[in-house]
């Protein structure tokens, strides 16, 4: 090493935040350092924590909405707890579980990780999103105590400028949580742009990545529009602004195009991380290159600008004109192009592969499986005379629960277990997570599967309670969702136990050609113990060594045949790759 | 899914309906190919390529001709589904000259059907074969027409009018909901629990569309009450415009005063004073209900206003009606 | 080709087991531990400010976009309403603005040279400017509480007379001086989008003080003075909105 040892800056930082070559759940102690701390797989696992006590309530709260609706009339709540009960579900889902579920928690742990920085751009912002994530949450949940909001999540005007004053705390939590997504897209954005490892060229950044940055596009572009059409909410609720309400000359309909132009990004800003993990997994246990990377990296992109201007094909039956009706139908065809192009490209990179179907593959392949069902029920509403009779059905909740949760929560379940070695340096049962596969993929067929039907049959959505003849279905749906239910707390079962007792992890099991899996695990402070210059894409498996694609523990490295130059196995982590020629 | 055609759809009873089933069930077997196609290659590659000793991944190739393919082949595809969804969807936007106008007028939690004769009812009735167009509004928040039958739905947005049309083909009744949500409530002002039957809300706006011949129809119209005497007019009022909700004319306790011997009667006042109901003071409260509120009920008054609902002949029904409902 | 060993001695100067911190460049104190180079830290920091405006641009987005769609519907009434306005008091703030938005570059100028004493006038006289724009501005809103220029229930009821900001409260809009009670609209916006600036004004001023007392201090050099940089961007920011305001509402109408 260089022989200048100036005993500035820098050095002092680095000891402030504790020993970089250690592991960073213990370069530092106490309580303190996780409640002030600037180091991105903390605040990441702050965000997991929380993103999973908001999917347990909200879960939580779907589990009573489903069982409300086992029978008719009453089961167990009245109508007005059940409207605050589904408004808190769907408000806890969207913008305290799945906006922050991927980018929040995978995001702020591995992105830098994957792109052999030491952090992301501005940790203090980091460390600030988290915190502001808690105080929009924390208003946002005050609405219970207050009041409770029974206006859906989507806080239709006029509906919510009459109701309990409650509205006001959620929006104003939402409005807070925006910001929090704000920040973190535009973290994320400046670490992609700046912060990239020597040879990490834009064409060899991961698949993840490229979604991280069409994710942080779209929080960055979209989330201020929700933020002013939440002010101007409370304003209306404030001071009777009167911008959405009628009878002052204002317009319903302008709550509904600013909320949507906001809200149909949102679609995308879960979606796209969800697909970016499926990426990262398929490569991995198929043992290849994806097929047509820059295309996938591209299709990303494309969501990101289409889901810009589709906004409008949530009201189609709301009142627009007839043109603008005709040209959101046109644009929102062309979002099947990008989709498609994921999931042909994705099976394409089956083929001729080296496929293990190990839990994290069989959810990517859950996650084919359930998206192309969204995707393709899509078209249906897409197609306007249809949507007139499908719109505010049960069959666009399944629709959207489908892309959502079939989707993104597959996604992301499916990088938990793909990831949980490298976070926590411990594996979890194999056996056991493949039944709780086997239960939530099933679970959730069977709950939705239902909602489709009854909705095409007419149950409109949002009902309290429904005629005799959708009984079936809905008692379907309803264990479905417990079925759905089981597997997801023998889920959390089985990763928590692999958290406090699981077997230790060698630094890469699943022999990951992918930059990740190329430092130690426990993952050091400053991820690589030697800044790695990277020389090959991250699924170019045909030119990583051997000794990179080992799966092992460091210490029986030298019977895989490694390379002369690597004379301790520990030297491994430190990510050496080769060009591409 | 079952394959029997009229699974998955109810059953037909408009015009429109055989257009959009048939695009359904296009756009249905188009997805049912390639849902089997994709799922089917990734559950046979998982199968075919799966890892086993002496098994390798071959390295990706590049195939731009496949990509580019896979990539424009939908485009016809989609334009051809779009073409056919906006075709279908400007049919049922412009109504054909000569269809009849109902007037109606949603509220929470209720339908207000306005014929041509200028009589109204919660209900809806209309003739077969014949084009009705429907005008519509929202007196409060917004709330949706959604007929499944009739494959038909339409926002009412307060503040706008909004229309549907339709022509029905066959007579029977069939179901009405209100397909946007538009709150609800399951207790009384004093945050008394109410019982089930009594609680109102989103999905208590549903309602049927009886759909009958040309001749069922006219006498349904005459029968509206044109002729009736103002008492029965008011009875049947008080009934349709959903008064029965809250006031009682038997004189238990609801949640609004009792209309058992209102007329005449002092009503002590949320501000203090006190006020003989009178014609003044029912028409005053039936069209701004916050102007006087009886003292121990809910203030501001959760009565919407029937401003533009009743008509001057409706009110004076009513008052008709009220002053039937003596105390004994 | 196999260059793995090279491209790990190459790397080796990282390779400090947390005793030095030393790259290419000496790591002066300004430098963040994870970035490698100042070059780096400036250009994520000024990325990140670029990125951040474009947010900002695009919430008053969506006021602009309902103030052209009310005007579109209501253009005469927008036009009698807007004459209420009081056109030198806006005129005397743009001119405020615009002037404090060259005293904020001269700011960074200085900063860039290293005049620290000018770059501290600079930042004084530009946050005076902000305190003028917001007194203005206090006398405006006064005037228009006054005269009941207010949004919604409370148009034509002087300082919320008549309880019309509770809600469900019988207050209606009634007439002011000749402008019909439609004219709540015009207000209305006036009050969301003047009001959010007004809020911006006072945060990129807060912003500009917290520049000033780092400056004071003498945290900044010609070689680091990203703080001066990123707040007189913001203060553009603020200034650019203004531009667009001013005309808007009150030329336009």
């Amino acid at each position: 090493m260089a022989a200048v040892d100036l005993p500035i800056g820098g050095h002092a930082a680095e000891s402030e935040h504790g020993d970089p070559n250690a592991p960073y759940y213990s370069a530092k102690k106490g309580w303190k350092s996780w409640a002030y701390t600037l180091d991105h797989k903390r605040i990441a696992w702050l965000y997991l924590t929380m993103i999973s006590i908001a999917f347990l309530a909200g879960g939580i709260f779907a589990l009573l909405l489903r069982f409300e609706l086992w029978s008719r009339g009453k089961t167990i709540v009245d109508a007005e707890t059940y409207n605050r009960f589904f408004t808190l579900h769907g408000g806890i889902m969207v913008f305290l579980f799945i906006i922050p579920s991927v980018p929040a928690a995978f995001g702020n742990f591995f992105l830098p990780i994957m792109i052999g920085a030491k952090d992301v751009a501005f940790p203090r912002l980091n460390m600030l999103s988290f915190y502001v994530y808690i105080v929009g949450a924390t208003f946002a949940l005050s609405s219970i105590i207050i009041g409770a909001v029974d206006t859906g999540w989507t806080f239709y005007t006029p509906y919510s400028v009459t109701t309990s004053n409650a509205v006001i705390s959620m929006t104003f939590g939402v409005f807070v949580l925006g910001f929090s997504s704000i920040l973190t897209g535009l973290n994320f954005l400046v670490t992609i742009h700046t912060m990239r490892a020597p040879g990490m060229t834009w064409k060899r950044l991961p698949l993840f990545i490229w979604g991280m940055y069409a994710t942080g596009l779209m929080q960055v572009l979209a989330t201020p529009v929700l933020a002013i059409t939440l002010l101007l909410l409370i304003f209306e609720r404030f001071f009777g602004a009167g911008i959405f309400d009628p009878k002052l000359g204002g317009d319903p309909v302008l709550f509904q195009h600013f909320f949507w132009f906001y809200s149909h990004p949102a679609v995308y800003i879960m979606i796209v991380p969800g697909m970016a993990i499926v990426s990262e997994i398929i490569s991995t246990f198929t043992r290849r290159q994806i097929f047509g990377k820059f295309a996938v990296a591209l299709s990303s992109l494309g969501l990101a600008l289409l889901g810009f201007l589709v906004w409008g094909h949530h009201m189609f039956t709301a009142g627009m004109s007839e043109f603008s009706t005709m040209l959101f139908s046109a644009l929102t065809f062309f979002v099947a192009i990008p989709s498609g192009v994921k999931i042909f490209n994705w099976t394409a990179t089956m083929y001729k592969g080296d496929i293990k179907l190990v839990t994290p593959m069989l959810y990517a392949m859950g996650f084919i499986f359930l998206f192309s069902i969204g995707g393709l029920t899509g078209l249906f509403l897409g197609m306007l005379s249809v949507d007139i009779h499908l719109h505010d059905t049960y069959f666009v909740v399944a629709h959207f629960h489908y892309v959502m949760m079939g989707g993104t929560v597959m996604g992301f379940l499916g990088g938990l277990f793909y990831w949980w070695p490298k976070m926590t340096g411990k594996l979890y049962n194999e056996a056991q997570a493949r039944i709780s596969f086997v239960l939530v993929f099933i679970g959730f067929n069977v709950t939705f599967m239902s909602q489709f039907i009854m909705g095409s049959r007419g149950m409109p959505r949002r009902y309290y309670d429904y005629l005799e003849q959708f009984e079936p279905f809905h008692k379907a749906s309803t264990i479905g969702s417990w079925i759905l239910g089981a597997g997801l707390f023998f889920t959390g079962y089985i990763l928590l136990s692999a958290l406090f007792k699981g077997k230790k992890a060698p630094p890469n099991p699943w022999g990951s050609a992918a930059l990740e899996w190329q430092t130690e695990t426990p993952v050091v402070l400053a991820n690589f113990r030697k800044p790695p210059i990277v020389t090959r894409d991250p699924y170019d498996y045909h030119l990583a060594t051997e000794a990179e694609l080992f799966d092992g523990f460091p210490e029986d490295a030298p019977k895989v045949a490694a390379k002369p130059s690597e004379k301790t196995p520990a030297k491994k982590s430190t990510t050496k790759k080769k060009d591409e020629e | 899914m079952s394959l029997e055609p009229t699974f998955q759809l109810p059953e037909q009873m408009s015009t429109s309906a055989p257009h959009i089933d048939n695009l359904y069930y296009f756009v249905y077997w188009l997805s049912v190919v390639l849902f089997v196609g994709i799922v089917g290659a990734m559950c046979w590659f998982a199968w075919a390529y799966r890892t086993r000793p002496g098994h390798k991944a071959t390295p990706t190739p590049h195939n731009l001709v496949l990509e580019l393919a896979w990539t424009i082949a939908p485009v016809p595809l989609l334009i051809m589904l779009f073409h056919w969804g906006f075709q279908g969807y400007m049919d049922l936007s412009v109504a054909p000259a000569g269809a009849e106008e109902v007037r109606v007028r949603a509220f929470q939690w209720g339908w207000d059907f306005e014929y041509k004769t200028g009589e109204s009812d919660s209900k809806l009735h209309i003739p077969v074969g014949r084009p009705i167009k429907l005008v519509m509004s929202s007196n409060d928040v917004l709330h949706a027409f959604f007929v499944p039958g009739l494959r038909t739905k339409r926002d009412l947005v307060p503040g706008m009018y909004t229309s549907v049309w339709f022509e029905a083909t066959k007579p029977g009744q069939t179901d009405l909901f209100c397909a946007e949500y538009c709150g609800g409530k399951s207790k009384d002002q004093n945050g008394n629990e109410l019982d089930f039957a009594q609680f109102k809300g989103h999905w208590a706006m549903h309602s049927d569309v009886t759909i009958e011949s040309e001749e069922a129809y006219q006498k349904y119209l005459d029968g509206l009450g044109g002729n009736k005497p103002p008492e029965e007019r008011g009875k049947s009022l008080y009934e349709k415009k959903q008064c029965i909700g809250c006031h009682t004319i038997d004189g238990s306790k609801g949640v609004a005063p009792t209309w058992k011997g209102i007329w005449g009667r002092q009503e002590k006042l949320s501000d203090g004073t006190t006020i003989t109901v009178d014609e003044n003071y029912v028409r005053e409260s039936v069209l701004e209900p916050n102007a006087k509120i009886v003292n121990g009920y809910a203030s501001p008054s959760v009565m919407p206003t029937f401003k533009g609902t009743l008509k001057d002949k409706d009110i004076d029904a009513i008052i008709a009606f009220m002053k039937t409902l003596k105390d004994k | 080709m196999a260059n793995v060993t090279e491209t790990v001695e190459g790397a080796d100067a990282h390779d400090a087991g947390g005793e030095g911190h030393d790259d290419h460049d000496a790591h002066p104190a300004f430098l963040q531990h994870h970035f490698d180079t100042p070059a780096q830290q400036f250009d994520a920091s000024k990325l990140g400010m670029w990125v951040f405006i474009a947010t900002e641009i695009l919430m008053f987005g969506g006021l602009f976009v309902a103030y052209g769609i009310f005007r579109a519907s209501d253009a005469e009434v927008f036009f009698a309403a807007h004459k209420v306005l009081d056109k030198q008091m806006g005129a005397l703030n743009t001119i405020v603005l615009l002037f404090s938005s060259l005293t904020a570059a001269l700011a960074v100028r200085s900063a860039q040279t290293g005049k620290r004493q000018m770059t501290s006038i600079y930042l004084v006289i530009t946050i005076a400017c902000a305190c003028i724009f917001l007194v203005v501005k206090y006398f405006e809103y006064t005037h228009k509480l006054h005269d009941g220029l207010l949004p919604g229930h409370c148009f034509g009821h002087p300082w919320f007379g008549d309880k019309c900001t509770e809600h469900g409260s019988s207050a209606v809009p009634i007439s002011v001086e000749g402008l019909p009670p439609r004219a709540n609209m015009f207000f209305a916006l006036y009050f969301a989008m003047t009001g959010l600036h007004g809020l911006h004004v006072v945060i990129g001023m807060s912003i500009l003080i917290w520049v000033l007392i780092k400056n004071i201090k003498g945290q900044f050099s010609p070689a680091y003075f990203t703080h001066v940089d990123l707040g007189a961007l913001y203060w553009h920011l603020v200034d650019l909105v203004w531009i667009y305001l001013f005309p808007l509402l009150y030329l336009v109408g």
